[in-house]
């Protein structure tokens, strides 16, 4: 369940004198025709949600109900329809009421989520346990994405045949090249026989040292004994004393302790901490996409991880590690959508040839916005940085790409690297950022409605309603008539009441960018017309060019750190939120606010919220329900 | 979210693994009495320019759409099927609905990812039939990867545009996308592995399925049915790692062996190549009889791929398929449309070479080219385009135009093609019967 409504709820004025029998009289206007009493359409009768107490005893259905209102399923075609402001007053009202009900206790603990490494994590946990630096990812099939958006959404995460098989393959590679290269056989071979070791006695030692590594996880006889008896199976086939060890190891990376995340079951029937152990590689994947370091370990076994003191030193020396370049490229790569700069979001490279000539300005670009998410983090600066800064990530070649003199320490320009941005360089934040640019435009040209789009979105969270079913179309061209301008063309959005309702929200905000190009470039003119900027948004307000569009999002900065703070938090519980996880979203951006909104705090905050470090009691089996249709 | 959740069974796995020196050994092709029926789906996304498409005329004296038109020298091979559609996608959203159950008829459940809900499609279907006669059960293929995220607008998770191949209700096949992965796959499993080899791969399964096992008493109730898709396909891929261990070693008999030479480049050049490479997997893995079934996506639902390599193209597929009734627009999108059905041309051609003793694979194959809208731009996925390339082992009535009855099930040609395939089912999804004409009367 998406956590859009508190988004809905905050973009949109919302008379906070909207009552429950206002809501009812929405429902009973809109709605009671059909889903009356007697035999109700789909089944469902608006009485079971004419009480106050449903907002608790059905939420369920309050939140379905809401979620066909807002995609405008509901009502049909056909019948009458509420003009959107209302409908939109009606879902927000009803999206504020559970959350004020589902609350009522506090934050509580989130649903047990087991789910497997994606492929990402899976390569990255191979090279931390092995000291083998080996790119294993691309063997195995790109992981979809759920939840909030990220491919570490356990709900996404499914097996499949052809994974069973990559299991089985990815680990035969990856040993063998263990066994080529000296650091990972150091790791590996830590005993060896000799007068005194048999054997079996070696193995046995080298499988104490690397199992619990490997399940990230203290081991018991129980865990190591079958591996123990697996090695000397291999012996009695013929292999010998070493490539019996890699062949064991092999069963390892493709054990069930390895590949999943798994949590002991909680059976005491009320929340409780989360195992340590588990906690640690919440932790560790949550700001590595990796195995847990020793360190982490440690400080599990100590009992620690919820400890803010501890924390505090933690998490910083976490983000400096070189680990958590990884976190800053996978969690922007999907917050921001730029990767899928690789894909179909790719620049034509008819129209940009020296964009698509030139890898090393295109790996910059693509870069950019990881890296400047992971310093930001690191240095702990405000995550309004994110809406504008006085910063940003640059090499010679984006110098260049900008047209900016940058104080770029010249000995080594074309590294990456944090720089001072001069006076009106109009490139702080991520919307100066030409990845950012080019994924919210189609290939070939800029498009206001996407990039208002994308800001709605990514940016604020608030996501625009799906167009109706019937879309008017845009006015066709006439043959040999001169070409409108796409701002022209748009204006349709306007004039056109249905296309208004949303446009009016969507375009403004995209006019004002439309001084970068579609890779970025700054331009002032377009076909040898002056680029105009100027839009207007929903309510009024007037927004000019891209400096004004900042301002217009920095003042609605809660907002875009409500959606941050939504993102991060799906990301770091690799599930998508639900209801109860609002209440904790809610305290963790109080705290980011009344600490000037640094990036640790919301690192800590997020890592101490009980849906990160509570488990909920595994729910009472119960007999399985007849799936309804 | 547990109830939803059902327990994979057992799909008939198979993987062999690596260990080329067995080639050598691999026993001596023998020519089976029939050869087997192959089964192809072919997904273009984002539909059709209709003018364009729909043939002039019907039964078999009918003329070729300017759009198909780069079939015609394989007419007589081809079924053209107007007016179908696949009543199940008709509501929710313009794309995931539509695309993701082109293969399965029925209504996807509405979610990002917690609980996802489709069905059994009909290639699974017939690999489940033959499970266990073939070194692999199916081969899913795609060019483009998974496409990341969820849709929030429309609400769906885009893990459901990019799938079309689903062994059960919850679960999609992932595919490959990388041919010379594709081409290894296919080898290893072909040639078989020795006895030795199987033991030790079978020690290996064992201690892993030991260790799902274990893990299993120790979670909670959620945790255990991720840990039975895991068991569940760990546990056919020991099936067939025993299999191929057995004393007579591998029993499959492949008519022309895989030819390790063949192997495509790590990256194709371009989409075109890609694609190309993609198709010749197929026609690898149906003359070796590798697999009998196979689906390959030509891009997700929403695809935007661009196609300015094209002459004449000047955006990417989604944006052009929004032709809004614009003259060039609606002819980048048949341009683009014709370009797809030149791949199936060129997928049956390749097929129709292949010799298979008195017959060719084609003969012995249905190959479904199809999309999940007919004009993209209103998303409709009424008279749905769909073309069948093959004779089904002579059971297809090919070489005709066949137009239906204004809202006959897809469905029903789900049913015709699984009984050409061996299957014999009452009912597919929404399905009525079989598809009348399509098959030859018995």
């Amino acid at each position: 369940m998406p956590l859009r409504w508190l988004n809905l709820f905050l973009a949109l004025p919302l008379s906070a004198q909207y009552t429950f029998d206002q809501g009812q009289a929405f429902l009973k206007t809109y709605c009671l025709a059909c889903h009356q009493p007697k035999s109700p359409a789909g089944g469902f009768a608006l009485q079971r949600v004419s009480e106050e107490a449903s907002l608790t005893s059905a939420a369920g259905r309050w939140t379905a109900l809401a979620a066909r209102v807002r995609n405008r399923e509901m009502p049909p075609k056909g019948a009458p329809m509420p003009p959107l402001d209302q409908a939109e007053q009606f879902t927000a009202w009803v999206d504020a009421s559970l959350r004020q009900k589902a609350c009522a206790d506090g934050p509580v603990a989130g649903p047990s989520m087991g789910r497997r490494l994606n492929r990402d994590e899976y390569s990255f946990t191979v090279r931390d346990l092995l000291d083998l630096h080996i790119d294993v990812a691309r063997l195995f099939p790109v992981d979809g994405a759920g939840g909030e958006g990220f491919d570490n959404a356990a709900e996404t995460l499914f097996l499949s045949p052809l994974l069973s098989e990559k299991y089985m393959d990815v680990a035969r590679f990856v040993m063998d090249a263990a066994a080529k290269e000296y650091k990972p056989r150091e790791r590996i071979l830590v005993a060896r026989p000799a007068k005194g070791v048999t054997e079996v006695q070696a193995a046995r030692t080298i499988l104490e040292n690397f199992l619990p590594r490997a399940f990230r996880r203290p081991v018991s006889k129980t865990d190591v004994e079958p591996y123990v008896e697996l090695f000397q199976a291999a012996r009695k086939h013929g292999q010998p004393f070493e490539p019996a060890v890699f062949y064991t190891l092999r069963a390892v990376l493709a054990s069930p302790m390895f590949v999943f995340l798994l949590e002991p079951a909680n059976n005491t029937g009320a929340p409780r901490p989360l195992d340590p152990y588990a906690l640690a590689s919440r932790i560790s994947y949550f700001l590595w996409g990796s195995m847990p370091d020793e360190l982490l370990m440690d400080v599990a076994a100590a009992g620690k991880l919820n400890d803010p003191e501890v924390l505090r030193t933690l998490i910083p020396r976490m983000l400096r590690q070189e680990r958590s370049l990884d976190f800053g490229q996978r969690f922007t790569g999907q917050w921001l959508r730029t990767r899928e700069l690789t894909g179909d979001k790719a620049p034509d490279a008819k129209l940009f040839p020296q964009f698509a000539a030139d890898e090393e300005l295109r790996g910059d670009i693509r870069n950019q916005p990881g890296m400047f998410f992971r310093e930001v983090m690191v240095q702990n600066q405000s995550v309004l940085s994110f809406i504008d800064s006085t910063h940003t990530i640059a090499t010679s070649n984006m110098e260049k790409h900008f047209d900016l003199k940058l104080p770029l320490r010249r000995n080594q320009s074309k590294q990456p690297q944090w720089v001072e941005l001069p006076a009106n360089s109009r490139r702080g934040g991520l919307l100066g950022m030409p990845a950012v640019l080019a994924v919210s435009s189609y290939p070939y040209r800029t498009s206001p409605v996407l990039r208002g789009a994308w800001i709605l979105d990514s940016i604020l969270g608030t996501p625009p309603a799906p167009p109706p079913a019937n879309v008017p179309e845009l006015e066709e061209h006439k043959e040999g008539a001169p070409p409108k301008s796409m701002r022209e063309r748009l204006s349709r959005h306007r004039a056109d009441p249905v296309c208004a309702s949303c446009h009016s929200r969507i375009d403004g905000l995209g006019f004002a960018l439309e001084n970068y190009d579609v890779i970025g470039r700054w331009r002032t003119e377009e076909s040898g017309k002056p680029v105009d900027t100027s839009g207007e948004l929903a309510d009024g307000t007037a927004v000019q060019g891209p400096d004004g569009l900042r301002q217009v999002l920095m003042a609605r900065k809660d907002l875009f750190v409500r959606n941050l703070t939504n993102k991060l938090l799906g990301y770091a519980l690799g599930r998508g939120l639900t209801l109860k996880d609002s209440c904790a979203v809610d305290q963790i951006v109080d705290k980011v606010r009344q600490n000037d909104y640094k990036a640790h705090v919301l690192l800590e905050a997020i890592i101490l919220s009980a849906p990160f470090q509570m488990q909920a009691p595994a729910p009472v089996p119960t007999r399985k329900e007849p799936v309804k249709k | 979210m547990i109830s939803r959740r059902t327990l994979l069974r057992g799909t008939g796995v198979s993987l062999s693994l690596p260990w080329l020196e067995t080639l050598a050994a691999a026993p001596k092709p023998s020519t089976p009495a029939k050869p087997p029926v192959r089964m192809a789906a072919l997904y273009m996304p984002n539909g059709v320019n209709v003018p364009s498409w729909v043939p002039q005329g019907t039964g078999r004296d009918y003329t070729l759409s300017p759009t198909l038109e780069p079939l015609q020298d394989l007419k007589e091979d081809l079924t053209v099927l107007s007016n179908l559609w696949n009543a199940n996608s008709k509501g929710g959203d313009g794309h995931y609905v539509k695309e993701t159950a082109i293969l399965t008829c029925l209504t996807i459940k509405k979610t990002q990812g917690a609980d996802m809900a489709n069905g059994i499609s009909v290639d699974q279907v017939a690999a489940k039939s033959v499970a266990g006669q073939t070194p692999l059960p199916s081969l899913e293929l795609g060019v483009t990867p998974v496409a990341i995220g969820v849709d929030a607008v429309v609400g769906y998770t885009r893990v459901y545009g990019s799938h079309i191949a689903w062994s059960d209700p919850t679960t999609p096949l992932a595919r490959e996308i990388n041919p010379k992965a594709v081409f290894e796959r296919l080898f290893r499993a072909a040639s078989g592995t020795g006895a030795r080899t199987a033991k030790l791969d079978g020690m290996l399964l064992d201690r892993v399925l030991g260790d799902a096992r274990r893990l299993r008493t120790q979670v909670s109730a959620s945790d255990k049915i991720r840990l039975d898709e895991y068991l569940s396909v760990m546990r056919s891929l020991e099936e067939r790692v025993q299999r191929a261990g057995a004393a007579k070693g591998n029993p499959w008999k492949p008519r022309v062996p895989m030819d390790p030479k063949a192997a495509p480049a790590e990256e194709p050049r371009d989409h075109a190549e890609h694609v190309k490479l993609m198709l010749d997997m197929i026609a690898v893995a149906f003359q070796t009889d590798t697999t009998r079934v196979a689906t390959m996506m030509f891009g997700n639902a929403v695809s935007n791929v661009s196609f300015r390599f094209l002459e004449g193209v000047s955006a990417g597929h989604h944006d052009v398929s929004h032709h809004q009734n614009d003259a060039n627009k609606l002819r980048e999108y048949q341009l683009i449309n014709k370009w797809h059905i030149a791949q199936l041309g060129y997928l049956l051609r390749k097929l129709r070479s292949m010799r298979e003793g008195e017959s060719t694979v084609l003969d012995n194959s249905m190959v479904l080219f199809c999309s999940a809208l007919s004009d993209g731009n209103k998303h409709d996925p009424h008279k749905l385009p769909l073309v069948v390339g093959g004779h089904g082992g002579g059971r297809v009535n090919a070489g005709q135009h066949l137009t239906y009855a204004d809202d006959s099930p897809l469905a029903n040609l789900y049913v015709s093609m699984l009984d050409a395939f061996g299957v014999k089912l009452e009912r597919f999804a929404d399905s009525t019967g079989p598809l009348a004409g399509f098959l030859k009367e018995a």
